[in-house]
């Protein structure tokens, strides 16, 4: 019979595969390390992650996602100035794996760095790790000329969720690429202050429409009366996508005073944003919406009709 | 009374010059959840290659995206395909 | 490899879990850290690493209780509604109560759920009253990470060993016979508990394409959990609500409405109109996607091609990578592209699972089932609609309990002569010189299925089902042959469908009513509160054949009202009349 139990081999020996002459061997050796969930694993798939060959130094990128820690993201680190793309691309993905926010001190010495990817790397491995200590670089990479480094930028900062950071969100909000401008309004969620009250609203006239999306749907948590006023003017935007999320933003904010220019939206053809409508209008329980939403409680559209019977019982219920 | 040999086409196809089963690499057939790889052995009993031995796939891809030198594919079964 | 060798090994332990896809590994976590000292056993017909209905990941949770996105009573009451009211709630709500807890030990694992700008959970909004889906990013990793914590916890994992029958004795668990898939070696283990954690019964009815290992479920699930706990004399709760859900068609794999309904996508008619609600699945919403399908309003497909450009390529990112990555394999060769076309839709064949549906091995808020010291957890365990999430936090109670009970117990006594009888059964198809494939075998139970029990049901054809499977059992037990090891999973497999194709007609004929939509649509039958408001129990009578008890449902802890009973049918019902 064959061994019944998974085993545990001893580190150092499947280590010994490491220094085959055969590449493929050095890749089972790989592994067979990352399975053992050994953290004494780890020094040998810092070894191999300079291997000759790239198809190792790419498996033990990938292995060292089992891992953690500065040894874990040292190694890492390393591997992301390789000569081979694909080693790049596992490094980083296993960078944003890391958990312990130790594993951080190994990424803040390189979040100046001048290479695009490995920046770009960096700053998405530290984000969840939240350190203090990465709040300043993020800033100055505001200016970073790539996009892709403003928007890892960002994510750092909005993960810190330090007022101090606003005025660079804000910044960030009006920075040339759609998908900064968008990380930066959704990443102002944390703050209740006036400041990022104002730059979501000034975000609703975006010329994108994923920039004014983020920013409806950013408001319902900063609050607030010029909120509601700013949401209202929201609900006639061009893109219906928009006027959805301003729709749920003045519902979770129980905005009862927009119930009159939400309710006739329930004539429009748009099915997603005729369901939130109704939803909505329950959730506010307008007693003078009642017309608006009695006219479609046999809507062939099930979901809106749900959702309409719904809502007239939440304003009976009143 | 013996069985029938039909023949039938199998969705799941390794590359051979990529397979690094005669390293003694099982990666794709340990990790089959219907257990329907295995590997090739040469004359002597050596480790060869790996392929499927029973067409009997739920085309899920772990062999696939497992397999440390992107040597395994996995297409839909023709059936359904 | 895979000739059949001769041999047997018996092995003790503490807690033996049988399925190491979801539940299993949850439940070997908890019971390990729970008591260090247990000899915990996981061991599962394929490989821990990649076994299970998320061998490839999952692309969120749909049902998670956050507090503050919902809460237990809100959760309770709509699966209670969902589920036509047949729920006990008590473990409905334990679960409720306690997933958050599970959703942030995952999160330690390295499992990530998706999170906002800020780093806080990202919940979806798809239902008004409750908010309950949380996308997973990295959600092909599940396994991995799942794998890398058994690897931590120095849990003993036995990989291609497939558990046939479990042995009981002195009136609770006692173990279980195990067969090698590759080596047909026998192992018994002797435990003074057992976690069942083997999945849906997934490999019922026949797909429409006809390839055998075409279904829904993970077709590793072949139903040997209720085969085994149908055996072992456990009570089977509601086998007749049977899973059957809207998928792709041909692919039969889902489109995850979870995955596009947040984002704007629904199913829709042939005229592009929404007809069913997209916020949750239920019998009821497969009885309306039927109709649409029989009433030439079809075809039905997921439609995505109102939604603009950007909304599109999230979606396709999301459902071409995790779960079901061939998704986008069959797109690209029928030359489907989203932005312009629809999705066609189908309906699946039916199965037996609690994650979708609510059929499943009885069992209590502790996971507990009618026999001392067993346990089940995960799609096989009737705790309604639990999805993944269900299967680990139910894998977790299993796991608690389980150490608790082995405290006071040691191995119970068993008699011998059922392993040697289990042996003689299992090599049967070995010691014939020639006769029946298990893949016929197999093929034609399940076309019976299709055939006979596929619902609308109708009395008369279930009847003759039965008599068909009776046949077929026949020729499987007098003639089936198998060549090599692997063909004899296979013919084990098959004789597990048997069961569960017999158990799927006898639970159906009892419960003489229709509940729960098109699951249980029983055109000769309305729905009856009266005789039928219960829970339907099966298990193995004394002429071995199956047996039927009613058994009350638990008083509710979350009160439904009278009109919110049924909500789902009223609204349905006038609307039909308003739409024609």
């Amino acid at each position: 019979m064959n061994a019944l139990f998974e085993d545990f081999d001893e580190i150092a020996e499947l280590a010994e595969g490491l220094d085959d002459a055969s590449p493929g061997t050095r890749i089972m050796a790989v592994m067979e390390l990352a399975n053992s969930a050994d953290p004494a694993a780890i020094a040998h798939l810092a070894r191999a992650i300079s291997d000759a060959d790239a198809g190792v130094r790419k498996q033990a990128a990938l292995a060292l996602t089992a891992f953690d820690g500065p040894e874990t993201a040292a190694a890492l680190v390393s591997a992301l100035t390789d000569s081979d793309p694909a080693v790049i691309e596992a490094a980083a993905l296993s960078l944003t794996e890391l958990k312990d926010p130790e594993a951080g001190d190994a990424i803040l010495p390189h979040l100046g760095d001048t290479d695009t990817v490995k920046l770009t790397a960096c700053f998405a491995g530290i984000k969840e790790l939240r350190r203090t200590e990465a709040m300043g670089a993020a800033i100055t990479a505001l200016k970073h000329e790539d996009a892709g480094v403003r928007i890892g930028a960002v994510g750092v900062i909005g993960w810190l969720q330090d007022e101090g950071s606003l005025p660079a969100l804000r910044d960030a909000a009006k920075d040339v690429d759609t998908n900064v401008r968008r990380t930066a309004l959704a990443a102002l969620g944390f703050s209740k202050s006036e400041h990022a009250e104002a730059t979501l609203i000034a975000a609703l006239n975006d010329p994108e429409w994923l920039v004014r999306e983020a920013a409806a749907e950013t408001l319902a948590k900063v609050g607030g009366a010029k909120c509601v006023t700013a949401l209202r003017i929201a609900l006639e935007d061009e893109f219906w996508q928009v006027r959805l999320k301003a729709v749920r933003s003045l519902g979770k904010m129980n905005a009862v005073e927009a119930a009159l220019e939400i309710a006739p939206m329930m004539d429009l053809l748009i099915p997603n944003l005729r369901k939130e409508c109704a939803a909505v209008l329950g959730e506010m329980a307008a007693p003078e919406t009642r017309p608006y939403l009695e006219k479609y409680v046999d809507d062939t559209d099930p979901d809106v009709r749900k959702n309409v019977r719904w809502a007239l019982g939440k304003i009976d219920a009143q | 009374m013996p069985l029938a040999q039909t023949s039938t086409i199998v969705p799941v196809v390794i590359d051979d010059a990529l397979c690094i089963a005669d390293k003694g690499c099982t990666v794709c057939v340990d990790v089959c959840p219907l257990d329907v790889l295995r590997i090739v052995e040469g004359p002597d009993g050596s480790p060869v290659t790996a392929h499927m031995k029973y067409d009997e796939c739920w085309y899920c891809m772990p062999c696939e995206a497992d397999c440390p030198t992107g040597a395994v594919t996995v297409n839909l079964p023709f059936l359904l395909k | 490899m895979d000739e059949i060798l001769d041999g047997t090994t018996q092995i003790d332990c503490d807690i033996l879990i049988i399925g190491g896809g979801t539940a299993g590994p949850m439940a070997a976590l908890k019971a390990k850290r729970k008591n260090p000292k247990a000899n915990v056993i996981l061991l599962d017909k394929a490989n821990v690493k990649r076994s299970g209905a998320i061998s490839m990941g999952m692309d969120g949770l749909n049902n998670s209780v956050i507090p503050g996105y919902a809460t237990p009573e809100q959760y309770t009451k709509e699966i209670t509604i969902a589920n036509d009211g047949i729920v006990d709630q008590k473990a409905v709500y334990r679960y409720a109560e306690e997933c958050y807890g599970i959703i942030q030990e995952l999160d330690e694992f390295g499992i990530r759920f998706q999170k906002d700008q800020n780093g806080e959970y990202d919940v979806k909004k798809v239902h008004h009253i409750g908010t309950y889906v949380l996308p997973m990013p990295n959600g092909d990793t599940v396994k991995k990470a799942l794998y890398r914590q058994l690897r931590k916890a120095r849990i003993n994992i036995i990989n291609r060993y497939m558990a046939t029958r479990l042995l009981t004795g002195e009136g609770r668990i006692a173990g279980a016979i195990c067969v090698n898939t590759r080596t047909a070696e026998f192992l018994v283990v002797r435990a003074k508990a057992v976690v069942m954690s083997l999945g849906a019964a997934g490999r019922l009815g026949l797909p429409a394409s006809g390839y055998l290992y075409g279904t829904y479920e993970n077709a590793s699930n072949s139903g040997e959990g209720y085969s085994m706990a149908y055996h072992a004399g456990a009570g089977l709760a509601n086998l007749e609500c049977f899973q059957i859900n809207p998928l792709i068609k041909d692919y039969n794999g889902p489109a995850c409405a979870y995955v596009a309904g947040p984002l704007g996508g629904y199913t829709s008619n042939a005229q592009g109109e929404r007809f069913i609600e997209c916020d949750y699945w239920s019998g009821q919403m497969m009885q309306e996607f039927y109709d649409e399908l029989q009433g030439g309003k079809g075809p039905v497909y997921l439609k995505l091609n109102h939604l603009a450009e950007e909304t599109v390529a999230e979606i396709e990112r999301v459902l071409h990578i995790v779960e079901r990555p061939t998704r986008g394999h069959f797109h690209r060769g029928r030359n489907t592209d989203y932005r312009k076309d629809m999705i066609e839709m189908h309906i699946s064949e039916i199965g037996f699972c609690s994650g979708h549906s609510a059929s499943g091995v009885f069992v209590d808020e502790r996971a507990r089932t009618t026999i001392d010291g067993l346990y089940a957890a995960g799609d096989m365990a009737n705790v309604p609609h639990n999805y993944m999430l269900g299967a680990f936090t139910n894998g977790a109670f299993a796991g608690l309990d389980a150490v608790d009970f082995i405290k006071d117990v040691d191995f119970a006594d068993f008699d011998m002569g059922d392993v040697d009888a289990e042996r003689t059964r299992v090599l049967a198809p070995t010691k014939r010189d020639d006769g029946i494939p298990p893949n016929q075998i197999e093929y034609k139970t399940r076309r019976f299925v299709n055939d006979y029990l596929q619902p609308p049901k109708v009395t008369a054809k279930m009847e003759l089902a039965q008599r068909r499977f009776e046949e077929v059992r026949h020729d499987m037990e007098t003639e089936m042959y198998v060549r090599d090891s692997h063909e004899l999973m296979r013919s084990l497999e098959a004789s597990a469908i048997m069961d569960c194709a017999d158990m799927a007609a006898a639970a159906s004929l009892y419960r003489t009513e229709s509940r729960w939509g098109l699951y249980h649509n029983r055109v000769e039958y309305e729905r009856d509160d009266e005789n039928w408001f219960c829970h339907t129990i099966l298990t193995k009578g004394d002429d071995g054949k199956p047996a039927h008890a009613k058994k009350a449902v638990d008083d509710y802890i979350v009160e439904i009202d009278e009109d919110e009973k049924d909500a789902y049918n009223n609204q349905r019902v006038t609307s039909t009349v308003a739409a024609e």
